[in-house]
């Protein structure tokens, strides 16, 4: 498993080029902000420099859920909680213990540690390993609900229902207010630019896209959205500090869900996943309803409304991308090309060895109640071994599969994998033994070019970074072989769901090598593959096994395919191994013989 | 009428981008008594989806008894006295037996003739009512799905790998009422087999199916039938 | 005693206001953010009935028909083209509640207002003295769980709708036109809140915003309680009577609390709630 010489790959400079560009024009935007910001309160009437200093903290605050949801996909109606807390530290300090620059400081560390406290708590309910996305919204919805209502049920200390007013705070002019407010906005909008287009903001949309693919790929998915929500939720606080500071006045709606649901359809009419929609979404609409509201108070939000629903029906995307298709010349965001270099390989990183066998099971068994799916299940494979599970539909070879790669599938028994108990490890740390999963069907990430695709599988070895885009990517030998032989590495920028059927597989395939794995479970590779394709995988598996000393374990029906690359065959039927030994015996075995002509004539041994 | 039970031309469909049925061509004749063979993974369950409406086409055409169903929804095409017993996952476990056969009919009122007609061939229907689907033994929910499909009067049943984990015995009743049906009241059938005993005893015409193409077909009297299936077929 | 009274008022009340939500959450697998806005409709249903100077008793057959038709028209327009997208229904049903509550501003006003109670005054029961219209919604609970249930469970619509709810795929292979199914039981969904929202202004009073607090309550029981009526009446009860408790003996503000915090920390530890599997 040594590192090869580079195929002949080289880096491209019109990449590198590009990148300066968007950096360029990403610092002239933010200048010329930060510009109009500096003049602002010279040239607009008061009463709209108060709105916009409100607007502006809002916007940050949609920003945040931007990232959650229009990028990461988890809808969250609980970003105001977040806000209120950082509200009401200011409030409360600054009423019941006055205003100095160290209350000031010990109010903003108040409010952000309360937030990223209730943060975390909230991430470890939402976000566990198989929680649903509606239960994970439903969680979101809980805590401003609960944090308004302990604000209203606190008596003098919170001011209940009329909050507190009248606190002492920063002695600051308006203007200079404007100008915080808005470089707040600008900064964190540049930052949070950087930050999507980056190799770790890519991961979200990885999540969002297909999260258990992510688990698979040895990422620890919640672990992710919890520092992501504790992130989000503590410049949240940040915002209802400076917001308390302000206007000098908290209350208990601030923290509540009505502008928990405001801030989400701000979002979505503006365009979730574009980040600039949502900031001028909101610095519209709320600019426009403190204008419009007085004269047509209730018409104003009905007319909110139902734009609103008709983004949702008819426009899901909002109306940001509209607006940009207007101005933009053409070329794709994700034009970057990448260059694909041969990398120091650290198979089992982290292992001592590749361990007497590459996977042991011992008893294992599952059951679904009282359905019996695997029974007594006993082998060992071993490095360099291609070893095809086969069976009629039902016999349990795909919850096998599941088995060895989830440690909390199996009902009992034991599965180790280079000589490591499995015990219950979640996916992520299976991967982390060794295992790579691929699954039946093509499962990749549909918007994700190939190259961003790959880069998302070595990020378990290699930290992505949260600001650049790395220019070059170092894959496997393994992987760069797969990527090579079907033609990956000409579309390296084509986003994945533009490929067709054969190249899905080979890029998925070329992920789940690109984690260095040691044992290699396939699930029905060559499904929907042309006759030509099949032969390509057929070589490029035992290759992986002759050659990186793979252990490959292969569920299939194709048996011709099966005949041709296997070095051992096991057969299973009704959650049983019935013959576990080589082609030609299987082949040549009056049992498996049975089994296939259909009906289970195996004597009386009947469910 | 001549028109055939169902014709299918030039039929390609599959998953998302995955073509799983490629160019599949075949003609059932009202009456006939059709097998689909081939191993699994090869495109069987798919083409029936897709001619039921479950999957859309990528290209090609259906029809069914004359009328071109291409595009129609399930339940428009199951309306047209189409019965389909998918191969997973086939029945309500949670409702009763009696309930799982009323959900077949169109009508209410032919309930009492129905159930008269597959209690005549399935005896243990009449006296498990009220018992519920799940807690019948393998083959009887087996026996249940043929009673389901035929109790409704259908003019073409479609159905998937119905002998997979049945007895023997359980078997041969299947094909003498297959045949019986056949008979009698001139329901076509396609039944997607893999058993090729079974296909043999009751089939009128055979295709096999590899890799989503049909690489034979012909008349199961033909002499040579059988060895050119289990070629196709072998292990 | 007026305390257990209380428990089976609160959790009676409850259930009334989930019921026609377990519906559609059954059948869509959506939950209906609109919800609350049907209970609102509701309530104003029964506030134009005292208008207009009818019988208080007709207001919940009003209502009921009201959030029908309402029911109806949103199935069709709104939730059938997001069938695919159930984040996106839940969103959208949300905006459909803020639509709702902004006509209902426009065409009645923002205040609070009062229904005249079809029945007032206490009843001596059992050794404690109770309000009779809260008993009287009890009964009135009671009956909407045998209606529901004698539709899901004898008749041919309900059947099918049963059949919709386990394999919808299945039923439509079938015969069944599962979209048929979908748009009726939305519209009886609906129509129930409707039914709810009229049955508890006489409590207190209307006003635009009414159905909000409920909307979220119902929802966290109907999570809870997966598809089972039998579970939503046992989800109610439970979750009600610690309401009622928390109430009493802590403090009001927390006992609002209580339903939600419980359910989402149950589901958290037990994702199918009180659901048999």
């Amino acid at each position: 498993m040594n590192s090869v010489p580079a195929p002949g790959v080289s880096a491209l400079a019109s990449d590198t080029l590009r990148r300066r560009s968007d950096l360029r024009r990403l610092l002239i935007l933010a200048i010329a902000a930060l510009m109009l910001i500096t003049i602002g309160p010279v040239l607009l009437p008061t009463y709209l420099v108060n709105n916009l200093i409100r607007a502006f903290l809002y916007a940050s605050v949609a920003l945040t859920v931007d990232v959650l949801w229009g990028y990461t996909g988890i809808l969250t109606f609980g970003q105001s909680a977040f806000f209120g807390i950082g509200a009401y530290a200011a409030g409360l300090i600054f009423t019941h213990a006055g205003f100095s620059p160290a209350h000031a400081a010990l109010a903003l560390a108040a409010g952000i540690a309360v937030s990223a406290l209730a943060a975390v708590l909230v991430g470890w309910l939402a976000f566990y390993h198989g929680a649903s996305p509606l239960y994970a919204s439903v969680v979101t919805l809980v805590l401003p609900i609960v944090v308004a209502q302990i604000l209203y049920s606190g008596g003098n200390f919170t001011g209940s229902s009329s909050g507190l007013s009248g606190f002492d705070s920063f002695d600051v002019s308006l203007e200079a207010w404007f100008r915080i407010a808005g470089a707040y906005l600008v900064l964190l909008t540049a930052a949070a630019w950087l930050f999507v287009r980056s190799d770790a903001g890519r991961v979200l949309v990885a999540i969002r896209e297909n999260e258990p693919r992510c688990e698979y790929l040895g990422l620890n998915v919640s672990r992710i959205k919890i520092l992501l929500l504790t992130a989000c939720a503590v410049i949240a606080a940040i915002a209802g500090y400076a917001f308390a500071s302000v206007q000098m006045v908290v209350a208990p709606e601030y923290a509540g869900f009505v502008f928990g649901t405001e801030l989400v359809i701000w979002v979505a009419l503006g365009g979730r996943g574009t980040l600039i929609g949502p900031v001028i979404g909101t610095l519209l609409i709320d600019v426009s309803t403190a204008y419009l509201s007085g004269n047509l108070p209730f018409v104003w939000k009905l007319i909110v409304g139902l734009a609103f629903v008709v983004v949702i029906v008819a426009l899901p995307q909002g109306l940001a991308p509209l607006v940009m298709r207007m101005f933009r010349r053409g070329p794709k965001l994700h034009a970057d090309k990448m260059a694909l270099q041969p990398a120091s390989e650290e198979p089992l990183a982290g292992l001592a060895s590749a361990g007497r066998h590459a996977i042991a099971l011992a008893g294992v068994r599952k059951h679904f109640g009282s359905l019996q799916v695997l029974e007594g299940i006993d082998f060992q494979a071993d490095h360099g071994e291609l070893l095809s599970l086969v069976g009629p539909n039902g016999a349990g070879k795909t919850t096998l599969m599941r088995c060895i790669g989830d440690g909390a599938e199996r009902s009992a028994g034991t599965i180790q994998v280079n000589d490591a108990d499995i015990e219950r490890k979640p996916p992520y740390e299976c991967v982390a033994l060794g295992v790579g999963r691929k699954f039946q069907n093509a499962n990749t990430f549909e918007t994700l070019t190939v190259a961003e695709s790959l880069r998302i599988a070595r990020t378990r070895l290699r930290k992505p970074s949260m600001w650049t885009r790395a220019a070059s990517l170092e894959l496997p030998d393994a992987a760069l072989r797969v990527i090579q032989a079907t033609g990956l590495d000409q579309k390296a920028t084509v986003q994945v769901r533009h490929l067709p059927h054969g190249q899905k597989q080979a890029l998925e395939l070329a992920m789940v090598l690109a984690l260095e794995p040691s044992v290699l479970l396939l699930d029905e590779p060559t499904a929907g593959l042309t006759k030509a394709e099949r032969t390509l995988i057929g070589q490029i598996l035992v290759e992986l096994t002759s050659q990186h000393r793979l252990c490959i374990l292969l569920v299939e029906h194709d048996l011709d395919f099966v005949r041709e690359i296997s070095s051992r065959v096991i057969v299973l039927h009704q959650g049983r191994i019935v013959l576990d030994g080589t082609v030609a015996e299987v082949v040549e075995s009056e049992l498996v013989r049975t089994i296939y002509a259909g009906g289970a004539g195996m004597g009386a041994a009947q469910r | 009428m001549n028109a055939a039970a169902l014709d299918v031309s030039q039929l390609r469909s599959g998953y998302g981008e995955a073509v799983i049925v490629r160019d599949v061509a075949l003609s059932i004749r009202p009456g006939e008594i059709f097998v689909l063979l081939g191993k699994n993974g090869m495109g069987k369950t798919t083409l029936l989806k897709t001619v039921m409406g479950f999957l859309p086409r990528m290209d090609g055409r259906v029809s069914l008894f004359g009328d071109d169903v291409s595009g129609l929804a399930p339940h428009r095409i199951a309306r047209k006295a189409i019965a389909y017993t998918p191969q997973e996952q086939a029945l309500f476990q949670d409702l009763s037996v009696r309930d799982n056969l009323r959900l077949a009919l169109a009508d209410e009122r032919w309930f009492a003739r129905g159930l008269e007609r597959v209690s005549a061939y399935f005896p243990f229907i009449a006296e498990r009512l009220k018992q519920r689907a799940g807690t019948l033994s393998g083959g009887e929910q087996k026996m249940l799905l043929v009673a389901r499909a035929l109790i409704s009067r259908p003019r073409l049943m479609l159905v998937d790998e119905i002998t997979e984990g049945l007895q023997p015995s359980v078997i041969d009743r299947l094909a003498a009422v297959f045949k019986t049906e056949r008979d009698g009241s001139g329901t076509a059938m396609l039944l997607v087999e893999q058993h090729v005993q079974f296909a043999l005893a009751v089939a009128d015409r055979y295709a096999v199916l590899k890799l989503g193409e049909i690489v034979d077909q012909g008349a199961v009297k033909e002499p040579d039938a059988e060895s050119r299936i289990a070629g196709h077929l072998a292990v | 005693m007026a305390q257990v009274f209380d428990v089976i008022t609160t959790a009676a009340i409850l259930y009334a206001v989930a019921a026609g939500l377990l519906i559609v959450f059954g059948v869509m697998k959506i939950i209906n953010f609109a919800h609350g806005g049907f209970l609102t409709v509701g309530g104003y249903s029964a506030l134009l009935v005292t208008e207009l100077g009818l019988n208080p008793w007709w207001s919940a057959g009003f209502a009921f028909a009201i959030g029908f038709v309402c029911g109806m028209i949103i199935e069709r327009l709104v939730v059938r083209p997001l069938y695919a997208r159930p984040l996106d229904a839940i969103l959208a049903t949300w905006g459909l509640g803020i639509i709702l509550g902004q006509l209902i501003t426009l065409g009645f006003g923002r205040e609070v207002q009062f229904v005249r109670s079809p029945l007032s005054g206490a009843i001596d029961l059992l050794g404690a003295s109770y309000s009779q219209y809260r008993l009287i919604l009890v009964l009135a609970a009671v009956a909407v769980a045998l209606a529901l249930g004698l539709l899901l469970n004898a008749t041919r619509l309900g059947l099918q709708t049963r059949a919709v709810i386990m394999n919808e795929s299945l039923a439509r292979g079938l015969g069944i036109n599962s979209g048929l199914v979908r748009f009726l039981t939305f519209s009886l969904g609906s129509a129930l809140a409707s039914l709810a929202g009229a049955l508890i202004t006489p409590l207190s009073s209307v006003d635009p915003n009414m159905g909000v607090p409920w909307l979220v309550n119902a929802f966290m029981l109907v999570l809870v309680s997966g598809v089972s009526q039998l579970s939503l009446g046992v989800a109610c009860l439970v979750l009600g009577g610690a309401q009622v408790l928390v109430s009493t003996y802590a403090n009001p503000v927390l006992g609002g609390l209580t339903i939600v915090v419980l359910a989402a920390v149950l589901l958290r530890l037990r994702p199918q709630g009180f659901a048999r599997e």
